[in-house]
């Protein structure tokens, strides 16, 4: 028996240390694991993968999990993200694991795929207020836990009290993180998995999904042509400008990092919401305090 | 009053509403480099040829997609200003020749990070300056290597974490190596002009910028770049952080004008480097389990001695901590 788990978050979101923390909890049962990272050269709000395989003999597969038993996508706008693609190569039935705030039942992908499960919890809204920090890594170890089955709740938390220790968090924010590791798992239910070997590479997403609009030459030869990767997805919070209250002062457009606000004829801010990281600079600078914030809920 | 001294910039407002860049990136949300880039743009104008040392910045092009809407060099990291000197050399000989119109001559920019700057990069940086090459130099200073995990640099401040310095039984202080003073590396040099640069202090970076373009030759500048994820903080705070490192001292605004030191930002009381210090994770060693109070005096210590000459040497009043 092998169980091999795919997890997809953005780099900050602890994919990472969600694989190490399943990893662990799982060698704690006494079982032989691996897990491993995998990121490109982007940082924070790009997407990353990691992977953590299971089994009770030896483990003897090495690097991508290419066809995983249980995949965990801990930002469902990464579901049609054509360079994370963690609906790719999910084994007959599999399961899916999508972290959603909206409780969709994700019927588009159901339909082309009605042989895996599809299982969502809002684990950011918990993280948020259980630990104050949309940091899901103890959270989507313990829903993977749950759901593999093979972990008990006690090697799960000495599993994340050992890695974020390793960490060198504090024991507020690691005593924050079992408690929340412990909610996740007791508000889930365990899967039969019966996976086999036959899975599906890739053709599931339609190809519209994956490219978007289309991208020509004139596309990749122009200059400043970045606003065409929509790193809006990278916020968790949106910020929302009150133009009663605006000023004009320019002091947000003067901060915004990413060339994210343009001016209005009369000097007040326009967010380019599609890009905005939301880093929230602007909302913490602006001296007549007219930004508000507000909770994205997005969805595939 | 002087050329030199006349600026377009007095006040937040006379920042240049065009931007030369575009959304959509792959750098950290709130990344203090880029919105260094960003200001330094706006001042130069379009027309610029960027010669990027490996490093986090480099990262912010993402193949196909470019923030920049000027033109963008990538060189290794050692070779960035001999990248620049190519590209001038180029410039003036298809211009001496008349292949190109003088007025579609170009700014050359090297864009580099404080590991290019105050390592890797130093010997080609020192040639360029030797030659008297006439280029900007910006080196974006986190304060350690960011783009690969936010390894120790020769710009690592003391009592700092990083990946290659953690606090240990050993060291519990992180690494205990004192910054190289760049500034003054550059000044003995003797280029027309080199200054310290902070977003936070937006009016101040413009003018400094809009000064150096009024010269020819090497035009250095250095500015703080805060850093969320290797410094650990929100990324919200990045423009809080650079003010409190220079309301703490602990980041002097400063300009050479030919070697001539001069101080553009004179705090009348310092505030204490704790407040600056305890903001941020990687100096959480610094204060839990238990506070490390010798590394937090040594620290305030080497900020006060600092302002200590500057008062002497400018002949300002500047109150210290604890003293």
């Amino acid at each position: 028996m092998m169980i091999r788990v795919r997890f997809h978050g953005r780099g900050g979101q602890g994919a990472k240390t969600a694989s190490r923390i399943l990893g662990t909890a799982a060698f704690n049962e006494g079982l032989n694991v691996q897990d491993s990272p995998v990121y490109g050269a982007e940082r924070r709000g790009a997407p990353v993968a990691a992977f953590t395989r299971i089994s009770d003999g030896e483990v003897l597969e090495r690097g991508y999990v290419f066809d995983p038993d249980v995949v965990m996508v801990m930002d469902s706008t990464l579901l049609d993200n054509p360079t994370a693609r963690p609906l790719d190569g999910i084994r007959r039935r599999g399961v899916l694991f999508v972290n959603s705030q909206t409780g969709s039942s994700f019927h588009g992908i159901q339909t082309a795929r009605p042989d895996i499960r599809v299982a969502t919890f809002d684990l950011t809204g918990e993280a948020l207020s259980l630990v104050g920090k949309a940091v899901i890594s103890s959270a989507t170890a313990a829903a993977a836990a749950r759901i593999i089955g093979l972990v008990t709740d006690g090697s799960l938390e000495k599993a994340i009290r050992s890695e974020l220790e390793e960490l060198g968090l504090n024991d507020e924010l690691i005593e924050k993180n079992v408690t929340l590791g412990r909610k996740v798992f007791a508000s889930l239910e365990p899967v039969e998995l019966s996976t086999d070997e036959y899975f599906v590479r890739s053709g599931l997403v339609p190809f519209e999904l994956i490219m978007g609009e289309r991208t020509g030459t004139e596309e990749i030869t122009s200059a400043g042509n970045s606003n065409a990767v929509k790193t809006g997805s990278w916020r968790i919070f949106k910020p929302i400008i009150d133009y009663n209250k605006c000023t004009a002062c320019m002091v947000c457009f003067a901060y915004c990092p990413e060339s994210a606000l343009t001016l209005r004829g009369d000097y007040k801010p326009v967010i380019d919401e599609d890009n905005c990281k939301g880093c929230l600079i602007c909302y913490r600078e602006c001296p007549p305090k007219a930004i508000t914030l507000e909770k994205e809920v997005r969805e595939f | 009053m002087t050329v030199e001294q006349q600026t377009r910039f007095r006040t937040l407002k006379d920042i240049p509403t065009p931007d030369y860049m575009s959304p959509g990136g792959s750098l950290c949300a709130g990344c203090g480099g880029l919105l260094a880039v960003r200001l330094f743009h706006k001042v130069l104008g379009p027309n610029l040829v960027w010669v990027n040392a490996a490093g986090c910045l480099t990262v912010m092009v993402n193949y196909p997609y470019v923030p920049l809407k000027s033109n963008w060099l990538y060189t290794a990291f050692a070779s960035a200003p001999a990248g620049a000197q190519g590209v001038r050399d180029a410039f003036d000989i298809l211009i001496q020749k008349g292949k190109i119109p003088a007025e579609e001559d170009v700014k050359v920019v090297v864009l580099t990070g404080d590991g290019g700057a105050y390592d890797i990069g130093l010997q080609s940086t020192s040639g360029a300056m030797y030659r008297n090459l006439d280029f900007y130099y910006l080196c974006y200073d986190n304060q350690a290597y960011g783009n690969t995990g936010f390894q120790v640099s020769s710009a690592t401040p003391i009592g700092s974490a990083t990946a290659t310095t953690p606090p240990t039984p050993s060291e519990p202080g992180g690494n205990m190596f004192k910054r190289k003073d760049l500034f003054e590396i550059w000044r003995a040099h003797k280029p027309p002009y080199i200054a310290t640069l902070s977003s936070s202090f937006a009016v101040d970076f413009l003018r400094k910028v809009e000064k150096g373009s009024k010269m020819k030759g090497p035009k250095l500048f250095i500015s703080l770049a805060g850093c969320p994820t290797g410094w650990g903080y929100d990324p919200r705070e990045t423009i809080r952080e650079e003010k409190l490192a220079v309301d703490t001292g602990i980041w002097p605004l400063k300009e050479a004008v030919n070697g001539e030191v001069k101080h553009t930002y004179l705090p009348r009381a310092l505030k204490p480097v704790e407040e600056y210090l305890s903001t941020q994770a990687r100096y959480e060693h610094l204060f839990r389990p238990t506070k490390r109070t010798e590394v937090i005096r040594m620290i305030q210590n080497d900020v006060n001695n600092y302002w200590k000459m500057v008062s002497k040497d400018e002949n300002v009043e500047i109150r210290l901590v604890g003293e």
